[in-house]
């Protein structure tokens, strides 16, 4: 295990892809958290929650319903390139070779990847609280910020492990970026369409059904206050708690299929 | 010093079985070359060997099977792509991750590189590199735990002339001091020049395994060639003794079934006079093909024939048509049983040596006119090394 996290660490720091993917992630979350903390200095900050705003601003927008986690599809193509690189480029021979314990290989890949993107998520908040220190009138974080901050790790992880798990079931790079992505923001928003139209027209109570889309789940689970997430009251939203759980059984079931897709298929 | 002994493997993709109860000895210290046609396993056996692929069988390494070596670059080196490596990670960055996986010192890295020939680019991105400049770092990749084995799967493709030379003496020195060296190729004549001893397969089944110069001297190609002033009378009572007769274009005679001996006594007897009397030694090229004419996975179905006038007729085959009746079969001692071959029950089945009606070109496939191969050289055969073939 020792030498697989050494080879990891390794891979992870010499290539290029992975200080590109960390500071458009970081970059992109800045500016988004300065533009946010720039609008609620020129807006009437007595009649914003300020508390709530500065989440907003420290989360880079996450914690806001109307902005994506825009950090999180960085992380997602890092981590379907930390295993998909092994099969576009060949080297998951030499690297098996040298590695024979798949399940050592595989764990030093989630145990690099969870490191890596935890270092750049907390780069993300640390800048993101600089831009609320620097340019709102009067940041205030609460314990309340906690939780969305906390969730909004989880979801920039949960992407990574899952764009790493996609491209060890798919074997193929391209393919894991784009199911990654369209997942999110293309299949489950049609779902939510097609369910919310059903339910408007005859059996109102399928729309639940959308607690159980992982990743709107995980988005949920970061928007403080967490009541922003059932659109008033429009749908019955289940609480924080099953929507980050619903979240992590996505991630893991994809991650278990990634492992016995790495595990048992030919190198 | 490593013994690799690879007993049953066995690997199917789907319906087709792509390697069949395949078992072979390398040896320390030698050179093993892997020879087989285009899809017959080669690379899945290697990939079996290593542990990446799963199949049946099992491959040991001085007893040792190669997911229970612990740091196994310092047991196993192996090359299995012609580029393995990420386009844009340095070289040197592409073998410290490896080194480092297994407790190889950094300085190992500089050594190898060195030795491969990349000093000069060892802070370059791979892909400025050649493929012949790839197949280096390769290389590079399987000697840094300087390991008892080596296991290469073409590693001579995109070098040149002097890489090539370069590869088969460091191969050489490599196996003189004792490592066991695996190594597949295509490119036959480099192969025995490099190898001494030989595995070959086709349609994934063991054809022959055993001592390079004992692979040769059962092709069917090894012949007496006589030169007499009464070809008639003395091709007539060769045949009379069972002796295959063939005429050559220069009217010469390639007689096999009998010795150099027999045949000058023969011609004593009949009061022949004899111009030329001689042993013609079959080469690594004339053997394979014999060995493997019918082992073929893919033949092209139409091609400029390239057969000697009198050497692609009934009788004695052309070279990619397969051997004729009676040469076809793995000779004794390289069948899957006595001496040389695989434990019973893994060699070569009944039906897949080359057989009769694969002997003779069909009408129409034979060389057209003016594309034959020129006088007193052997019919061109290169052309099957990337699945072709002259036929």
């Amino acid at each position: 295990m020792t030498g697989a996290l050494k080879y990891e660490w390794v891979r992870i720091r010499t290539i290029a892809s992975s200080y590109w993917m960390s500071g458009l992630a970081i970059g992109l979350s800045a500016a988004t958290a300065l533009l946010i903390a720039l609008f609620s200095s020129a807006g009437d900050i007595e009649e914003l929650n300020i508390v709530q705003f500065t989440s907003w601003v420290v989360t880079a927008g996450a914690s806001f319903p109307l902005i994506p986690v825009l950090a999180a599809p960085f992380f997602a193509t890092m981590g379907a390139m930390a295993m998909g690189h092994e099969y576009r480029y060949g080297t998951n021979k030499a690297t098996l070779t040298a590695l024979p314990d798949r399940v050592a290989v595989y764990a030093a890949k989630v145990i690099i990847l969870v490191g890596w993107v935890t270092a750049a998520v907390a780069a993300i908040l640390l800048l993101d609280l600089a831009m609320a220190w620097l340019f709102m009138s009067n940041p205030t974080l609460s314990s309340d910020a906690i939780r969305p901050v906390v969730n909004y790790w989880g979801y920039c992880v949960g992407f990574a492990l899952a764009g790493l798990s996609l491209s060890a079931v798919f074997r193929n790079q391209t393919g894991a970026i784009v199911a990654v992505l369209v997942w999110p923001y293309v299949i489950e928003p049609i779902i939510y369409g097609v369910l919310g139209a059903i339910g408007s027209s005859s059996d109102a109570g399928i729309i639940r059904l959308t607690n159980l889309l992982p990743s709107s789940a995980g988005r949920r689970s970061i928007f403080d206050p967490y009541e922003l997430a059932g659109f008033g009251g429009a749908i019955d939203t289940w609480g924080v708690g099953a929507s980050t759980l619903v979240f992590w059984v996505g991630v893991l079931i994809v991650v278990g299929a990634g492992v016995a897709s790495f595990i048992n298929r030919d190198a | 010093m490593a013994l690799i002994q690879a007993r049953g493997l066995s690997k199917t993709f789907g319906n087709k079985a792509a390697v069949r109860g395949l078992s072979f000895d390398v040896v320390p210290g030698s050179v093993t070359g892997f020879l087989g046609p285009n899809g017959a396993g080669k690379s899945t056996t290697m990939r079996l060997m290593l542990g990446l692929d799963n199949g049946e069988g099992v491959t040991t390494y001085d007893g040792v099977a190669y997911r229970d070596l612990k740091q196994p670059l310092r047991h196993v080196g192996s090359v299995l792509d012609a580029k393995p490596f990420h386009p844009t990670r340095k070289a040197v960055n592409h073998l410290r991750m490896l080194a480092i996986s297994n407790d190889i010192p950094t300085t190992r890295v500089t050594d190898v590189i060195n030795i491969v020939g990349l000093g000069d680019v060892a802070n370059a991105k791979p892909k400025t590199f050649s493929l012949g400049m790839g197949q280096r770092l390769g290389i590079a990749t399987a000697l840094l735990g300087d390991p008892s084995t080596l296991i290469l799967d073409e590693p001579a493709n995109g070098l040149d002339p002097q890489g090539v030379h370069w590869l088969r003496n460091m191969l050489k020195t490599l196996a003189a001091q004792g490592r066991s060296i695996f190594v597949s190729s295509h490119l036959l004549s480099e192969m025995a020049l490099m190898a001494d001893h030989l595995v070959v397969v086709g349609r994934g089944m063991l054809i022959a395994s055993g001592k390079m110069s004992d692979f040769i001297s059962t092709s069917a190609r090894n012949a007496v060639v006589i030169r007499v002033d009464n070809p008639e009378l003395m091709t007539r009572e060769l045949r009379a003794r069972n002796a295959a007769v063939v005429t050559e274009p220069d009217g010469k005679l390639a007689v096999t079934g009998m010795d150099s001996d027999a045949v000058g006594n023969l011609a004593h007897e009949l009061g022949v006079r004899i111009f030329e009397l001689s042993n013609r030694q079959a080469t690594l090229e004339e053997a394979f093909l014999d060995a493997t004419g019918a082992s073929e996975e893919f033949r092209a179905s139409m091609g400029f024939g390239a057969q000697q006038p009198g050497l692609g007729g009934p009788g004695f085959g052309g070279p990619m048509a397969g051997a004729p009746p009676g040469y076809g079969a793995p000779p004794p001692g390289y069948g899957p049983s006595a001496g040389y071959g695989a434990p019973p029950g893994y060699g070569s089945p009944p039906g897949y040596g080359p057989t009769q009606g694969y002997g003779a070109p069909s009408p129409g496939y034979g060389p057209a006119p003016g594309y034959g191969a020129p006088p007193n050289q052997p019919p061109a055969q290169h052309a099957s090394q990337d699945g072709d073939d002259n036929r």
